[in-house]
């Protein structure tokens, strides 16, 4: 640039643009340019400069821009002053420029040039040579006169590795089969081992979500559920677990579903894109389309940002208002980045539209499958017909679909709700085309003068009160339509195990007692029974049996209930309200009888409310037929098959949805944003486009007519581009980071210049190089990595650490690393670490023994969740299995965080988190001392140690120190720790070891 | 063994001698601050009112004689404008009369009959505005700066500037309302991207013997006696040091237990703080503690004083929920349908707490180098939310704010809304502006109170922020 034109013969003339215009902008237009005119002097355009007449043209000593800038008398420049003068060559260049007329094009404005342009070291080829990790460090480290520290032990080494790789403590069996493995290459053995673990994939997927700041809910004002969110996090477990490359596991993240639309597990991917907030409020309920507009654009602020971030470390999102102060990437080009998004919108969508077929219809199967076998076992255990599910159009034996219904004025079936019921005509008998269904009618016995018709063949009536004549709603199979509640006399009629004949006055129903009778006898045919042909002929007695209540709300409302036998009215309830809870109905049902009548009237006072409801209906045979020995066990076989056809059906768990991206309505328009203000649009129409910085790649992906998916595969392919430096060396140092507590790039998603430089450049980008070498495998630069001596060092300070300054006689001066490098940037040692809050939470289960190693699938909740405008997620302590699993299944709640785990540093998932912080409170202590969960599992971890070592104090204190440190105590601790078992109790020294700092430092 | 004792939890610990306090108490609960004071301090701590919903202006305290006179006429004749929730109808004066007050003569509106009398010693920002209608982001911005979530509040920035001035309390304490959590939950209050050590401690104000989330044991742990407390505590730091000797140069090591000891401290002083059992009766009067409806919020009150008064640098309280499903009355000031029932009685709510608090800390001197500050997140339209509607939709363009004490010259107003009250057009003042005169008055440089966060300096104000010298002493 400039530098090298100033040295060409003075004969060539000045270009303005490329060798003047560098120079005012690297120099003078942060302080004197169009926005902060310092002392009224800008340097932003021609007409500026005239303006105040700080050149002369064609007489550079007495222009007064170049005294300003010359060195004179010894004394520095007077500008710029808060920054390193010119140069010579620079002021140079200025002075000939001016001698040569200072020229200044019209139209050429100039603005502030960031600190680092192109030629910044993260966009530069790597530069391999080849070494090893231990030769870089090494080298770095004897600049400096230090060595590294010596190996740690086994014992050391198995617990960091374990704790690395998967976030657990090693069993203490495993522990001392690693002390003791005599066979070569015993470490590298464990380190594979460990890295085929699938604990592997469950740890580091921790580490991605962090950078995807991944929840389970949408955060912002109305936080509300993101329930298929979790197959996401359920594809990057597996792909680390397979090792998945990375490149394509980057392009999965970004354009999966373009890229490889039939492979589910690159559909789900994209969930990557739609990881982060987002906010209801802003984007949909809002009626003021400005602030839509505000909300999408900080949407997609957010998606550009942590794609570009997590996979590039660029901080694109400093150049949405401006061009970014300190990187190459102008404000144009943050734009062009966001043309890659702006057609997508986060939504739930189906993994594919055959996975969701296949999947139901897979279920259905099963359920088909299951309701055969309650038909079966019910039928044979004498459970009797439930009337609900003849209702819902079952065989009532569980085939009937919950809340489905029949219409009482035309014995229709219908599935959805209603209201006020239109047309109805009273008394009008309609017969039912259901088997056990004889027929419906909506009743009005006018003051029990009318006669009204009870059945298809003409039974009729009379008796039964003056009503309203009006109906509410269908007779269903469940509540019906806004009921008060499905629950009375502390039963909630819709659970498991029961069911809820819903018949709102006012409304009758009639069921066909002789073909329940048919039904519930043919079990004889089977052979199964002791029943004796004659009662087969002459029929048999059955009975009905029910709890009737008023599921209404309380209050100045009752209804009448009636029950009728061939038109003969056997038990009635009139005037029954809520506060009357549930009755008990015991119905003789006479070999004889034909028709059982169910009628709900309105009590007189008009039909609001009068939600009368049957719970458990139930017809069987009055006298249970005897079983025989090989009904009993064919009844435990359909038990035996059901229980199977549960897990599977658990098996097949939740539909094929996920939290991913779908293709905006809206064309994908995007123009530059005036100060990032989405109400100032300017200039044309963007196309998608990377970052010029890195010349080695062509930037251009796509013109303005380019798809939605097609631009996104377009990024896919220019970030894991093989020319791509920055890629690799970014994610080589995140490994690097997450094995040794800090990167080579201390600033792990900011390669540019307001981040770290790398300790050891030529070691990044080695590392950099070995994974593209190694077909983009992760776990072949963790075991570089992990079986260098670089990582395998003790990680205190030792005295022999010290090395002798070369050329320095025995007994000169050494060096002590702890003054060169406290930080031990340059790893002399291994750095120790506080392990994260997830770590400590699955680390205490583990050693209670507690910790549920179910993997995928949903997250388990460790709140009660309320309905209402703003979600409300109440955390609880459950003393249950299903919430001891591993952290990283937790379901997360943005704006409500997990109270236990904030405390101990675990990250809003608001931000991005490239690195974890460790602080050290008060508040932490009392959480891990007094939290509910420390104490339960502290006395989880006392009764497992009792039962493994019995009641023997020294061999409990042993067996505690194993399992919590992975080690024996020391003679001190032995007596310190049988001292206070003896006098307090195991349980007070599991509580003590879970809190110490042994626990949650890892050496 | 009796389960009794656990009952009464500083019986527990004194008489029984268990919990942390059985050890040497020998450090402080918070470090030492690690940056000095960019300049002289006027207010040593400071107390932050947030009225969240979206108080209205042109009810409270932006007196607006041209919106009274326009009542009953369209306010948008052309029909462009598109609110919140609603297109705007008529100009709807005030529902409160409006009167001088004070020596001062600055008006305020008959909502606030007892605040009035404060008048004097309050600045008001008449010409505040925010970047969003949305509720969630326009809290997070009023109190992070950013309207997404995720960066720091303010009480997390003074701290991580400041430190504690308390050596027994967490130096940034936030008192929820009673009836839930503000719209955008508890991360109003977040650090951030901050270290966890500035976050905020929130106090259940309900529960003065467990204020703080396990202080203390639960209650009904078999195993747990305060013998066996305090005797694990003593092995746990016996461990600790047996394990730190040769690890000596890892601090964190020694700062773990001091943690411990640090525990102890608060595990007296926070019930003690919440204790207001030794308040006088004129005091317990003053903030109507017997009042069902408006005495929860005077105990916020009078608990943030007694906060700052044992050094607590940052106490933010809450004058109304979001995440609740109470149906009568809205859960904060958030008054779509029924203005004159909901800031009716929002606004007897915060009349008598605030009040009652500026009185109390100016009685005892500490109203000099505290201080108050009070603010929602946006303020309300001049129209009636549809037609002749009985409510107010959300504006961004225009609200109120008020500080008092710490370096505040009293009875100022500073800005102005337009004729109507419906948009800032004198002087217009983002939060940035609160923030940096919030910071100058603690002796900070808001410019220069920065965190390193993703490739940003990050700082309170972003890029923006003016010091409001108009209405300092």
């Amino acid at each position: 640039m400039g530098l090298c034109a100033g040295m060409m013969p003075a004969a060539v003339p000045i270009e303005f643009r490329k060798q003047i215009a560098p120079i005012f902008e690297r120099h003078c237009v942060r302080c004197h340019g169009a926005e902060n005119r310092k002392g009224d002097v800008s340097l932003a355009t021609s007409a500026d400069m005239q303006s105040i007449e700080l050149v002369i043209a064609g007489e550079p000593d007495s222009s007064h821009l170049i005294d300003l800038v010359s060195a004179q008398d010894g004394e520095l420049p007077s500008m710029p002053k808060e920054a390193e003068p010119l140069s010579e060559v620079e002021v140079d260049l200025l002075r000939q420029w001016v001698e040569e007329g200072a020229n200044w094009p019209a139209g050429i404005v100039l603005k502030e040039m960031a600190k680092a342009d192109q030629s910044w070291w993260a966009y530069q080829p790597l530069k391999v040579t080849d070494q090893s990790i231990d030769d870089f460090i090494r080298a770095k480290l004897q600049e400096h006169h230090l060595t590294m520290s010596p190996h740690a032990d086994r014992r050391t080494l198995i617990r960091r590795l374990s704790f690395d790789l998967h976030g657990l403590p090693p069993s203490p069996e495993r522990v001392e089969a690693f002390v003791n493995d005599t066979g070569p290459n015993a470490y590298k053995r464990l380190v594979d081992e460990m890295l085929a673990s699938s604990n592997y994939g469950e740890r580091f997927a921790q580490h991605w979500l962090d950078l995807a700041h991944y929840a389970d809910t949408h955060g912002f004002e109305r936080d509300q559920r993101r329930d298929h969110a979790w197959r996401y996090r359920d594809y990057v477990i597996h792909s680390l677990n397979e090792d998945k490359r990375y490149d394509r596991f980057l392009q999965e993240q970004i354009a999966g579903d373009r890229l490889w639309p039939d492979d589910e597990q690159a559909v789900i991917a994209t969930g990557f894109l739609a990881a982060g907030p987002w906010d209801f409020v802003g984007q949909v309920e809002t009626k003021s389309p400005v602030l839509r507009r505000a909300a999408r654009s900080l949407d997609l602020d957010d998606m550009a940002t942590q794609v570009i971030t997590a996979t590039m470390a660029m901080t694109v999102n400093c150049a949405r208002c401006h061009d970014h102060k300190l990187d190459p990437i102008s404000q144009q080009e943050y734009y062009h980045i966001r043309a890659v998004f702006a057609g997508v919108r986060r939504e739930d969508r189906v993994v594919s539209d055959i996975a969701l077929k296949n999947y139901e219809l897979r279920r259905q199967e099963l359920l088909d499958q299951r309701n055969k076998l309650d038909y079966e076992s019910g039928r044979l255990a004498g459970e009797g017909l439930d009337l609900a599910d003849i209702v819902g159009g079952g065989n009532g034996f569980g085939t009937g679909t919950f809340r489905n219904a029949i219409d009482p004025r035309n014995a229709k079936v219908q599935t959805r709700d209603f209201g006020k019921l239109g047309n109805v005509v009273s008394n009008h008998f309609s017969p039912s085309s259901f088997e056990f269904i004889d027929g419906v009618f909506v009743p009005d016995g006018g003051n029990g003068e009318i006669e009204l018709p009870v059945s298809s063949t003409g039974i009729m009536v009379t008796g039964l009160p003056k009503t309203s004549g009006n109906a509410w709603d269908m007779i269903r199979n469940g509540p019906v339509a806004s009921q008060h509640s499905p629950e009375l006399g502390g039963i909630d009629f819709t659970t498991d195990g029961h069911s809820l004949l819903g018949l709102h006055a006012n409304a009758g129903i009639t069921f066909d007692l002789k073909a329940m009778r048919r039904v519930l006898l043919a079990i004889d045919e089977l052979g199964v029974s002791e029943h004796s042909q004659a009662e087969k002929h002459t029929g048999a007695a059955l009975r009905l049996t029910a709890n009737v209540g008023y599921f209404g709300a309380v209050g100045d409302h009752c209804a009448d209930v009636w029950f009728l036998l061939d038109g003969r009215r056997v038990v009635e309830f009139q005037k029954l309200r809520r506060e009357d809870g549930l009755q008990f109905v015991d119905i003789e049902l006479p070999a004889t009888a034909q028709f059982l009548t169910l009628i709900s009237t309105d009590g007189g006072d008009g039909y609001a409310m009068d939600q009368i409801g049957f719970g458990d209906p139930r017809v069987k045979l009055a006298v249970p037929p005897p079983l025989t020995e090989a009904t009993r066990r064919r009844i435990i076989d359909l038990k035996k098959k059901r229980r199977q056809i549960d897990h599977e059906v658990e098996l097949l768990g939740p539909p094929p949805r996920f939290y991913g991206v779908v293709a905006t309505d809206e064309k994908a328009d995007v123009r530059l944003l005036t100060r990032g203000n989405p109400e100032a649009p300017a200039g044309e129409l963007l196309h998608p486009a990377a970052f010029s910085a890195l010349t080695m790649l062509d930037p251009q992906l796509g013109t303005v007519e380019t798809s939605q998916g097609e631009r996104r595969a377009a990024l896919a392919r220019w970030v894991t581009h093989p020319d791509n430096p920055l890629v690799r060396r970014v994610i080589v140092n995140r490994l690097w980071q997450w094995h040794f507590g800090v990167g080579l790039v201390d600033t792990p998603s900011d390669f540019g210049f307001g981040g770290g430089r790398p300790s050891h450049p030529e070691l990044l980008d080695w590392l950099a190089e070995e994974l593209l070498r190694q077909n983009w495998s992760l776990k072949a630069i963790h075991r570089l990595i992990l079986t260098s001596d670089a990582y395998m060092q003790i990680s205190h300070v030792k005295e022999h650490v010290y090395s002798q300054v070369q050329g320095v006689e025995q007994g000169g001066d050494s060096v002590r690393p702890m003054e060169i490098d406290a930080q031990n940037r340059l790893l002399w040692r291994q750095n120790p670490r506080r392990i994260e809050a997830e770590v400590i939470r699955d680390s205490v289960l583990f050693v209670s023994d507690k910790l549920n190693p179910k993997r995928g699938g949903p997250g388990f909740e460790d709140f009660t969740y309320q309905d209402a405008y703003a979600p409300i997620y109440t955390y609880v302590t459950a003393d249950d299995p299903a919430v001891w699993r591993r952290s990283i299944y937790r379901y997360i709640v943005r704006t409500t965080p997990n109270r236990f785990l904030a405390t101990l540093d675990c990250p809003d998932p608001a931000n991005l988190t490239p690195k974890r912080l460790a602080t050290t409170t008060p508040l932490q202590s009392l959480a891990l001392y007094n939290n509910e969960f420390m104490i339960r599992q502290a006395r989880y971890f006392a009764e497992r140690v009792k039962q493994q070592v019995g009641e023997e104090t020294v061999a409990q204190v042993a067996c505690a120190f194993g399992l919590a440190f992975g080690r024996q105590p020391t003679v001190e601790e032995v007596r310190l720790a049988v001292e206070l078992v003896e006098q307090q109790g195991l349980f007070t020294l599991c509580r003590s070891l879970f809190n110490s700092n042994e626990f949650v430092y890892v050496d | 063994m009796s389960i009794d004792r656990l009952n009464t939890r500083r019986h527990f610990l004194r008489s029984a001698g268990g919990g942390f306090g059985g050890l040497a108490l020998t450090a402080m609960l918070s470090r030492e601050s690690l940056a000095r004071p960019h300049h002289t301090a006027k207010a040593k701590r400071v107390i932050q009112i947030f009225c969240p919903g979206g108080m209205s202006q042109v009810d409270t305290f932006d007196y607006k004689p041209e919106l009274e006179k326009r009542n009953g006429t369209p306010f948008d004749p052309d029909g462009k404008l598109q609110f919140f929730a609603s297109k705007p109808g008529n100009c709807r004066g005030s529902f409160w009369k409006f009167r001088k007050r004070g020596q001062s003569g600055l008006w305020m509106s008959d909502l606030f009959p007892k605040l009035a009398k404060c008048v004097d010693e309050m600045a008001f920002i008449y010409s505040m505005h925010s970047k969003t209608a949305l509720h969630g982001p326009a809290c997070f911005m009023m109190n992070t700066g950013f309207t997404l979530p995720g960066f720091p509040s303010m009480g997390s920035w003074v701290t991580y500037g400041l430190g504690s001035e308390a050596d027994d309390l967490p130096a940034f304490v936030v008192l929820p309302d009673p009836r839930g959590l503000p719209p955008g939950g508890i991360i109003n209050w977040g650090a951030g991207f901050l270290p966890a050590e500035y976050q905020a401690t929130a106090l259940d104000t309900t529960n003065s013997e467990h204020p703080i989330a396990d202080l203390f044991p639960p209650g009904d742990v078999p195993e747990i006696t305060a013998a066996n407390d305090r005797a694990g505590l003593i092995f746990l730091q016996k461990i600790n040091r047996l394990h730190q000797e040769k690890r000596r140069e890892t601090s964190e090591l020694d700062a773990r237990i001091k943690a411990y000891e640090m525990a102890a401290r608060l595990q007296l002083s926070a019930p003690d703080a919440m204790d207001l059992s030794k308040e006088t009766t004129a005091t317990k009067r003053l903030y109507c503690l017997d009042h069902s409806e408006i005495g929860p919020f005077g105990r916020q009150c009078l608990l943030a004083r007694r906060l700052v008064q044992r050094g607590v640098r940052f106490v933010q309280l809450y004058c109304g929920a979001e995440n609740t499903t109470a149906k009568t009355i809205r859960p904060n000031w958030d008054s779509h349908e029924d203005l004159n029932r909901d800031h009716g009685y929002w606004g007897a709510v915060l009349d008598s707490g605030a009040s009652a608090l500026l009185q109390d800390l100016k009685q005892r001197g500490m109203l000099d180098d505290t201080l108050v500050i009070c603010t929602t997140e946006f303020g309300r339209q001049p129209a009636s939310q549809g037609g002749v509607g009985k409510g107010r939709d959300h504006n961004a363009g225009a609200f109120t704010a008020w500080l008092a004490g710490g370096g505040i010259q009293g009875g100022v107003g500073y800005g102005a809304t337009d004729e109507l009250g419906y948009q800032a057009v004198e002087n217009p003042a983002y939060s940035y502006d609160l923030h940096a005169t919030a910071l100058h008055l603690l002796g900070v440089d808001h410019t220069r109170l920065t965190f390193y966060h993703n490739g940003i300096e990050r700082r309170l104000t972003d890029v923006h922020g003016h010091i409001i010298k108009e209405i300092l002493r």
